[in-house]
């Protein structure tokens, strides 16, 4: 009784806590950029990922299993992993576009998990035999782990698609707003209007230089932790299949889950492989990458939704 | 020379390539670069514009800086995709192999396959897989195509209701596992060879060049090695040269990935052409022979002496939560060889099979197999339970125990139910609730007179056999796969620097940690100790005396 209250009051707070924190993140990017404000959300980000550790090991102590049986507690594991990849990589350098992916995602994910829609799944529930085994902690944690570093990774691909997008739209607007202007005025005006464009094209591209720095580091950043997810998304798999030659009596079944794991992974593995042609990095690996994003949700999901196979466990029932 | 340099000098220094003496002075170099005979020195001097003029005497100590002709050209050994085509038949086919090997290669060719066996895999999980025929005519009817054209005709021809075993999916497997092998020949090993060759670069403008440059006014190249080094650099210090690398290991890794790939289809394949499997239910008690349960996977199955072995189920029974759900099953097995000896003894659960000889035991179902009965304490009789409804993983069992004449039309009796081997629900003739009962719990029922005592429930468990010559294998790629990929995220780091008088121009690149590459040199350089005057001067004495 004590652990479902202590439970229900971790939820509560590490929700409203990210949904402060989000406001904030809000706040400083649309209007200003107040640094106490930015530091404080980075504080509830740290509370959050404190709540949501304290949420696990509550339900881990008081369900005598690892939390990650059913799909309120993966999704509760996602977003703490998105909370912890937050702190590490603010803790590893301070300017980096990544806060603005991990934090709204947490936000998202722990928003589903607590929704009136998976109410009834909040009780926790005994383990079938199958999942009685340490197994279950190796693998599904590297799963969600996995998941969550990729869904990282791929939203900062299609923040990449939508700058590059942007800013071809912008140049094309931009172009035909010129002439017209230009078009329009006199000519005892066009020494004035020469100035004027030399000013707006020195400002334009030093925009556009400061917009390329930002494609690129968007497109480094997002291949750096796809890799990072690949790793834990190859051991997530490798360790199911070791389980399931354990449990199953074989260690592929072309289960629907873990055909749809494996399509993921050959989905980032041709990520990784465009990155080795210099040509694709870019744009080409970006949609790659977000091709990923949706795979990944049916992987994570959509698979769960039919409530199919062998990986009945995360159903919606 | 030990004038100290203005520390308003520019970063940028005009060099002239002037590949034009051929100096053969140089001993160090050679030794070095032994297959470079000549070597084509360099001369860089500074253009002298108007506002260089003036630290023209500065410069006369590094004036003259012979180099490595060019910043290690390791495209030359790369072997291209291309091949020159050469005119005559025997150079043709002398060349045939190595144009398959190039075709195979493309990386867009493996781009494409890897895409195909997605696409192919996804559309195995939205067909249903393994049904009859008879199904696919009702769900793809020809009248009504999914998207146009999607018919029963396609799915039957083309084998998508069997897809993981269809012709068109194994051979998009073969071919991928053709353009590892291939790409692993042709282009990952070159390009290990060609990292793994290492070189100064001793023109600070190759260096400038590189992804990441940076120059320190005052410092010393010693220092940075060792600050390098204590960064898990492996440095390398010639004269004024250092060159620094860390990850190479990383450059190997995708080889690994690739050959752990190899390794785990290989073991794949012989898991599905040398397999035995099979599955049996046994009631408590009884006993079955190994070798009678197996059936042959593929061409290579081989039987073994250990299919002669005999199972014997010695005990079924589950363990249950407080909630009355099933927590685990149980099954002790006894193994008997040919001659009756006990070979073994082993409880087996899910989760913990049984491995014999090659054999691999799996505890995977249940079912209730009979109930032992006490009528008017006669007996005891065996009523074998029949499985009523199996709705997912919830069973229902049920048996029927005839009361007066058997023989007449409708005959009347006790109805038990059972959903596990706990508890048994009991229902009188007319079908109305009566009691529930445990077995061995010895408490009689009454009904309508008769004295029904339940003594057992027995039931039995259902087993799955295999034996499968091809996990060794795939298990040492799994290995050698988790290995290899993680060490792929380390990323090759060369780091190249020159001691210009007492700056030193620091350049760098790296093959994947590209986003925080800078970061973590501006770390280490700013940890590199800027020279004070005294020092200084030595430090300059000694490089340009």
């Amino acid at each position: 009784m004590i652990f479902s209250t202590l439970e229900r009051i971790l939820t509560h707070i590490s929700f409203s806590v990210v949904s402060i924190g989000i406001t904030i993140y809000l706040i400083t990017f649309l209007v200003d950029e107040i640094i106490g404000l930015y530091a404080s959300s980075e504080r509830g980000m740290t509370a959050t990922a404190f709540c949501l550790t304290g949420l696990l090991i509550t339900r881990w102590v008081y369900s005598r299993h690892f939390p990650l049986s059913d799909l309120y507690e993966s999704l509760i594991f996602l977003s703490w992993s998105f909370s912890i990849i937050h702190k590490i990589f603010d803790f590893k350098n301070n300017q980096n576009h990544l806060s603005a992916i991990t934090a709204p995602s947490a936000f998202f994910t722990q928003g589903f998990a607590t929704s009136g829609f998976l109410t009834k799944m909040h009780q926790s529930r005994i383990l079938v035999p199958a999942l009685q085994v340490q197994w279950l902690m190796m693998h599904v944690s590297m799963m969600v782990l996995g998941y969550a570093a990729l869904l990282c990774g791929s939203l900062l691909s299609t923040a990449l698609l939508v700058i590059t997008f942007r800013k071809v739209i912008g140049l094309f607007l931009k172009r035909k707003n010129f002439v017209n202007v230009n078009g329009s005025f006199c000519f005892s005006e066009i020494q004035y209007m020469n100035e004027k464009k030399n000013v707006f094209l020195n400002s334009f591209s030093a925009r556009n230089y400061y917009r390329s720095q930002v494609i690129q580091q968007l497109d480094r950043w997002s291949y750096r932790i796809i890799s990072l997810g690949f790793i834990f998304l190859t051991t997530g798999i490798l360790s199911g299949a070791v389980w399931a030659n354990e449990a199953w009596g074989s260690y592929w079944n072309w289960d629907p889950k873990e055909t749809w794991a494996f399509i993921t992974w050959t989905i980032f593995g041709i990520y990784l492989h465009t990155r080795t042609n210099t040509k694709w990095e870019g744009v080409n690996s970006a949609i790659v990458a977000s091709m990923g994003f949706f795979i990944i949700w049916i992987c994570y999901f959509g698979v769960n939704l039919l409530g199919i196979g062998l990986h009945s466990y995360g159903s919606f029932n | 020379m030990g004038t100290l340099k203005p520390p308003t000098l520019p970063t940028r220094t005009h060099i002239l390539k002037a590949p034009l003496l051929h100096s053969t002075f140089n001993p160090q170099l050679h030794t070095l670069f032994n297959r470079c005979i000549t070597l084509s020195s360099t001369i860089s001097c500074k253009l002298r514009t108007s506002q260089d003029v003036k630290k023209k005497k500065d410069n006369v100590s590094k004036k003259i800086v012979f180099s490595d002709s060019s910043p290690p050209s390791l495209k030359n050994d790369e072997v291209s995709g291309e091949v020159e085509s050469k005119s005559g038949v025997i150079g043709l086919v002398k060349r045939l192999p190595r144009r398959v090997l190039a075709a195979l290669s493309n990386l867009p060719l493996a781009i494409g396959e890897m895409a195909a066996i997605a696409a192919l895999m996804a559309l195995g999980t939205a067909i249903e897989q393994g049904e009859a025929p008879d199904f696919y005519f009702q769900k793809y009817p020809e009248d009504n195509p999914v998207f146009g054209f999607f018919t029963w005709r396609w799915i039957l021809t083309l084998g998508f209701d069997h897809m993981f075993s269809s012709p068109i999916f194994l051979g998009l497997l073969v071919m991928m596992g053709l353009s590892l092998m291939a790409c692993t020949y042709t282009t990952q090993i070159p390009l290990v060879k060609v990292a793994r060759r290492w070189s100064f670069l001793h023109s600070a403008e190759a260096i400038r060049k590189q992804e990441f440059s940076d120059t320190l006014p005052r410092a010393s190249i010693q220092d940075l090695g060792v600050i390098l080094m204590g960064a898990g650099y492996e440095v390398f210090l010639k004269g004024p040269s250092l060159y620094a690398f860390k990850g190479l290991v990383g450059r190997f890794a995708p080889i690994g990935v690739h050959l752990a790939m190899l390794l785990i289809m290989a073991g794949g394949t012989l898991s599905a052409t040398g397999s035995f499997r099979g599955s049996v239910t046994v009631p408590q008690g009884l006993n079955f022979v190994v070798g009678d349960v197996l059936g042959p996977n593929g061409f290579l199955s081989t039987s073994t002496d250990a299919f002669s072995t005999e199972v014997h189920v010695n005990k079924f029974y589950m363990d249950y939560y407080d909630s009355g759900e099933v927590k685990q099953f149980h099954s002790d097995l006894s193994l008997f060889d040919i001659g009756g000896k006990e070979v073994m003894r082993k409880t087996i659960s899910v989760n913990d099979p049984l491995r014999y000889g090659g054999i691999t035991i799996y505890q995977t179902d249940w079912s209730f197999s009979a109930l032992q009965v006490l009528k008017n304490d006669e007996g005891p009789f065996n009523l074998a339970m029949a499985p009523l409804k199996v709705n997912g993983d919830k069973k229902l069992f049920g048996t029927f125990l005839p009361l007066g004449d058997v023989n007449s039309p409708n005959v009347k009796g006790i109805s038990m139910l059972a959903r596990d081997l706990q508890s048994i629900v009991i229902y009188d003739q007319e079908g109305k609730f009566t009691g529930v009962r445990r077995p061995n719990s010895k408490l009689p029922i009454d009904i309508d007179g008769t004295k029904i005592v339940i003594v057992d429930a027995i039931g039995s468990t259902g087993l799955d056999l295999k034996t499968d010559p091809g996990v060794p294998i795939v298990y040492a790629g799994f290995g050698a796969l988790m290995l290899t990929t993680c060490i792929s995220f380390l990323s090759h780091t060369q780091i190249w620097a020159l001691q210009d008088g007492t700056s030193v121009i620091i350049g760098g690149k790296t093959n994947r940690a590209k986003a925080e590459f800078p970061d973590d040199m501006n770390r280490l350089l700013d940890r590199v100790p800027e020279l004070v005057e005294s020092s200084l001067s030595k430090q300059s004495d000694g490089i340009s005396g």
